[in-house]
């Protein structure tokens, strides 16, 4: 095998681990055991024999086991651990590489690294590194040609190596300037905090200023039970007090939600009117729950839940992992049933907004006609923009912006609609949360974004709360590739069906079964206690009979009928204390045989497994039956 | 038949040296190889007997060179001298002229000297004044070597050695053995006494023969791993040339052919090895035939036989 071949080798394959490593999203502990693979490639380089098919096969399938507890438990994310299982694999192959096809295989793995990193990063070297993988592909690929056609002395490959590998370059980057894209990347976690970015947030401040970047972070799925037309408010924290610069919820005091095994109830709702949702929500800054409209009732694995008098709803804590829950939900107006004196606070500063209140509306009389001319009047005078400079000072922000700029985003629209009803004694508030999303035809769900989060007004029109949105409709932004909304639903249906199976989904399998006699109703009981771990255990017992099984199956047709009785008397004799190993020959079996003493007929046996095996002559039936029970043992 | 008389043959020749029935097979497949054979010992252990015995067993013609420094390539083989009768010069065959030629203490004479012998070995014939004289068949050289006197020798360069197929010593025979050739009769006596078992002509057809045993392919990667791994072990410095690898080859088939079978068995090649690979190891430390077997034990140790 040429130098170069096994360099180009070693390259690709530290360009996929390097690629993926420098997403900062593996977990140390599996990138520690990745670097077998430094190692693994300084004894390929010098020509060290390849592992032994025993210990490469049983690592196999301890990487493979790690990767089933990694996917469920460790990372719980199935992306991740195929990440995971790619740079450990990696790792093991070179120890491993023996024949032209076990180099495919590295570039192979290679190549599944780098479309994973892609997911996960949107950093530059990314793309250095995914441009050094691209050439030194080609390189190999040629000069494998090169080699198989057995030219390789024979020629000079300077020329044509250099040219392909020129023109792959020159296509790769016209392809990587022209091909659209997202602007920010696709799921990326680690977006940089140091820019005020859009997303979602507990509060609306306008304390800062300059340009807010939209990230497009993935940051909710929801699958529906109805296919609802776009204009979906998923509702999320309620704002009641303005102290001028920003906005703030002075429910102070939430209370417990009534639960039931996995519900918690809120407020009872018909069930013809109930809207149900599947949420998943990524790791989140924020304590609040998410849904369409007003919360009736929710199911989620968790002790306690929150809610206050604003109709928010909130675990405990500020949770950074994963969450999933049911909302059942009703799009019906609230009755506003609180004291609505809390809802018509108005800094006394803001004489400017509530007198241009009051000019917008002058001869309206109905509540409703007032708030809808209101929401009217800023959508078609104001223009949507997420620059915003500082106001000058001894300048409300809200008035800079009603007055002067008459640009902004949601928050200020919101804020000063809320503002001028308020003005007008119309008792309202912001809600924050997020608008829309965008619909994933692949698996029929909505992907919420941290740039759809949005803010609006709600106000009490004839002792009801009606939402009201002045915000002008904001510039289009890229629409994702095909590509990646299909992976996003391979993803969410991973969510849905194996890390969400609920203790719930659980019972409801059991009881669809056979579990219908009431002396066996305790059974679910008892085993929903541990089901995730109990479906752990089946899962890694199937997997490891699986492997088990094809092992033995490999075995069993890799080697002929002789063969097989042969192995399985060495194995007897080393379980007899026989001394021998991999490198003892038929003879040295024989002898060891003789030694201790064991069997009968081993040197005829041992003689007609050497004709068969090395001079390659076939037994008949007959013979084998006859040589079936030579060694009686 | 082959194996019969080649038993015969190992029988034969066990008679006389006594308790070394190894290194006699070792002789025995060297000859069915057409290969050279060097033994490395301590005079007196019975070199000369070894080839003497092997050259009377097969009725074939033996001639013994006693390696000097002084002496010169014609004194082995051979040269041409004027006749005035026929004012012609006539071509007088050297030593080298026979089929088992001992080569006793071949690192005593000088190197000119030496690889005459060895080219000689090599060709299977020899060139004197543009004429071309073909060797006897079966031709066998046994050479020997002293290990312990330095003084005064010439030391055989790698390139040479690796012209022996095998490379083995003899060493003290055991003491009830040793005790039979004290109290027994004078060697010489039973051999000039003794019957030949097996004719040359009949050597040279199982030398034929030895070619066509059949080699697995499984066993020619096994050999080929054997070599390679030679040439990666970190104690040598030198590992096997791909002649060395034919060489084990060969031997592996005369080994089986010895054994009476007309395909190699992994034993054939695992014994063969060391024999045959031993001598042409150049290692880092030392130049010991002890270290090199020793080495090559342990490389045999590590590689797994196919099954």
């Amino acid at each position: 095998m040429p130098r170069i071949y096994k360099a180009l080798t070693i390259i690709l394959a530290f360009t996929g681990c390097i690629g993926l490593i420098t997403t900062g999203e593996l977990n140390p502990l599996m990138i520690v055991a990745g670097t077998a693979i430094i190692p693994g490639y300084i004894r390929f380089w010098k020509d060290k024999p390849a592992l032994t098919k025993l210990a490469v096969g049983s690592l196999s399938i301890s990487v493979l086991l790690v990767f089933i507890l990694d996917s469920l438990l460790i990372s719980g994310e199935i992306f991740i651990a195929v990440a995971h299982l790619t740079i450990i694999f990696q790792a093991l192959k070179s120890y491993d590489i023996k024949e032209p096809w076990d180099h495919l295989q590295v570039y192979f793995m290679s190549l599944l690294q780098l479309i994973i990193a892609s997911e996960l990063t949107q950093s530059g070297i990314f793309g250095i590194i995914f441009i050094v993988f691209l050439i030194t592909l080609v390189a190999a690929m040629v000069i494998s040609h090169f080699t198989k056609e057995g030219t390789l002395k024979k020629i000079k490959l300077k020329a044509p190596v250099t040219a392909i590998t020129v023109i792959t370059l020159i296509v790769t980057v016209v392809f990587f300037i022209a091909a659209p894209r997202l602007q920010g990347g696709f799921g990326g976690k680690h977006y940089k905090k140091s820019v005020k970015t859009s997303g979602f947030s507990n509060n609306v401040s306008f304390g800062s200023f300059g340009e807010i970047k939209l990230n497009h972070e993935i940051i909710m799925r929801a699958e529906m039970s109805k296919n609802l037309p776009f204009s979906i408010y998923w509702r999320g924290v309620m704002l009641n007090y303005f102290d001028g610069i920003s906005w703030q919820n002075t429910f102070k005091k939430r209370y417990r939600i009534y639960r039931d095994k996995d519900i918690f109830e809120l407020v009872k709702i018909p069930e013809e009117k109930i809207l149900t949702q599947k949420i998943f929500v990524e790791p989140l800054d924020s304590d609040v729950i998410f849904g369409i409209g007003t919360i009736s009732r929710i199911e989620m694995e968790t002790r306690v839940l929150f809610a206050d008098y604003g109709g928010g709803v909130y675990t405990h804590d500020k949770s950074y992992k994963r969450l999933n829950y049911v909302i059942y939900s009703t799009l019906e107006e609230q009755t506003a049933t609180e004291q609505t004196y809390d809802y018509l606070n108005l800094p006394s500063e803001l004489i400017r907004t509530a007198d241009f209140a009051r000019r917008i509306t002058r001869g309206i009389n109905k509540t409703i006609d007032k708030a809808v001319k209101i929401e009217n009047y800023l959508k078609a005078n104001y223009r949507y923009s997420l620059k915003t400079p500082p106001p000058p000072e001894d300048m409300n922000p809200i008035e800079d912006f009603l007055f002067n700029t008459k640009q902004g985003y949601c928050e200020h629209y919101a804020t000063s609609m809320a503002l001028m009803l308020r003005a007008l004694g119309i008792p309202s508030r912001i809600v924050t949360g997020f608008l829309n999303g965008e619909k994933n035809e692949y698996g029929n769900y909505i992907i919420v974004r941290q740039s759809d989060a949005h803010s609006w007004v709600e106000a009490v029109i004839d002792g009801k709360w009606k939402r009201f949105d002045p915000t002008p409709p904001a510039p289009p932004t890229t629409t994702p590739s095909a590509y990646s909304l299909f992976l996003d639903s391979l993803r969410m249906k991973w969510y849905s069906y194996v890390v969400s199976f609920s203790s719930a989904d659980q019972k409801q399998l059991f009881s669809n079964f056979s579990l219908r006699f009431s002396k066996l109703k305790a059974i679910p009981k008892i085993t929903g206690l541990n089901i995730r771990k109990l479906l752990v255990i089946i899962l890694i017992t199937a997997g490891a009979a699986f492997f088990f099984f094809v092992i033995k199956r490999v075995k069993r047709t890799k080697y002929s009928f002789i063969t097989q009785e042969y192995l399985k008397f060495k194995k007897f004799l080393k379980r007899k204390g026989a001394k021998i190993n991999q490198s003892s020959t038929p003879s040295d079996i024989l002898k060891e045989a003789s030694r201790l003493g064991i069997g009968h007929n081993v040197s005829e046996f041992i003689s007609l497994y050497q004709i068969v095996r090395f001079g390659k002559k076939e037994l008949n039936n007959e013979e084998k039956n006859k040589y079936k029970n030579l060694i009686l043992y | 038949m082959a194996r019969k008389s080649l038993s015969l043959l190992q029988e034969r020749i066990d008679s006389v040296i006594k308790g070394k029935p190894n290194s006699v097979r070792m002789a025995i497949v060297t000859l069915l190889s057409r290969g050279h054979l060097l033994i490395e010992d301590v005079p007196g252990v019975g070199k000369t007997t070894l080839a003497f015995t092997l050259a009377k067993a097969i009725n074939c013609s033996f001639q013994r060179i006693q390696f000097t420094s002084d002496m010169l390539p014609t004194d082995i083989i051979g040269l041409s001298i004027y006749n005035s009768d026929s004012q012609n010069f006539d071509f007088k065959q050297g030593p080298i002229f026979a089929n088992i030629v001992l080569a006793d203490e071949i690192n005593r004479t000088s190197p000119k000297t030496q690889s005459a012998l060895l080219e000689a070995m090599n060709e299977r014939r020899v060139s004197i004044d543009r004429k071309t004289y073909t060797l006897p068949e079966p031709f066998m050289v046994i050479a020997t070597q002293n290990p312990l006197e330095y003084h005064g020798t010439f030391p055989l360069p790698e390139s040479q050695i690796d012209r022996f197929l095998m490379h083995i010593k003899l060493g003290y025979p055991e003491k009830e053995y040793e005790r039979q050739v004290l109290i027994g009769q004078q060697n010489l006596e039973i051999i000039e006494k003794m019957e030949p078992v097996i004719t040359g002509e009949e050597i040279v057809k199982m030398q034929l023969e030895v070619d066509s045993v059949i080699v697995e392919n499984s066993l020619v990667d096994y050999l080929i791993s054997i070599i390679t791994a030679t040439r990666n072990n970190e104690k040598i410095r030198l590992g096997v040339s791909t002649r060395g690898g034919q060489f084990l080859m060969k031997a592996a088939k005369a080994s089986a052919y010895y054994e009476g079978r007309d395909y190699v068995v992994p034993n054939d090649i695992k014994d063969m090895a060391t024999p045959v690979l031993g001598h042409r190891l150049i290692l880092k430390a030392g130049h010991s035939l002890n270290y090199a077997e020793l080495i090559m034990k342990e490389i045999l140790e590590r590689i797994p036989v196919p099954v």
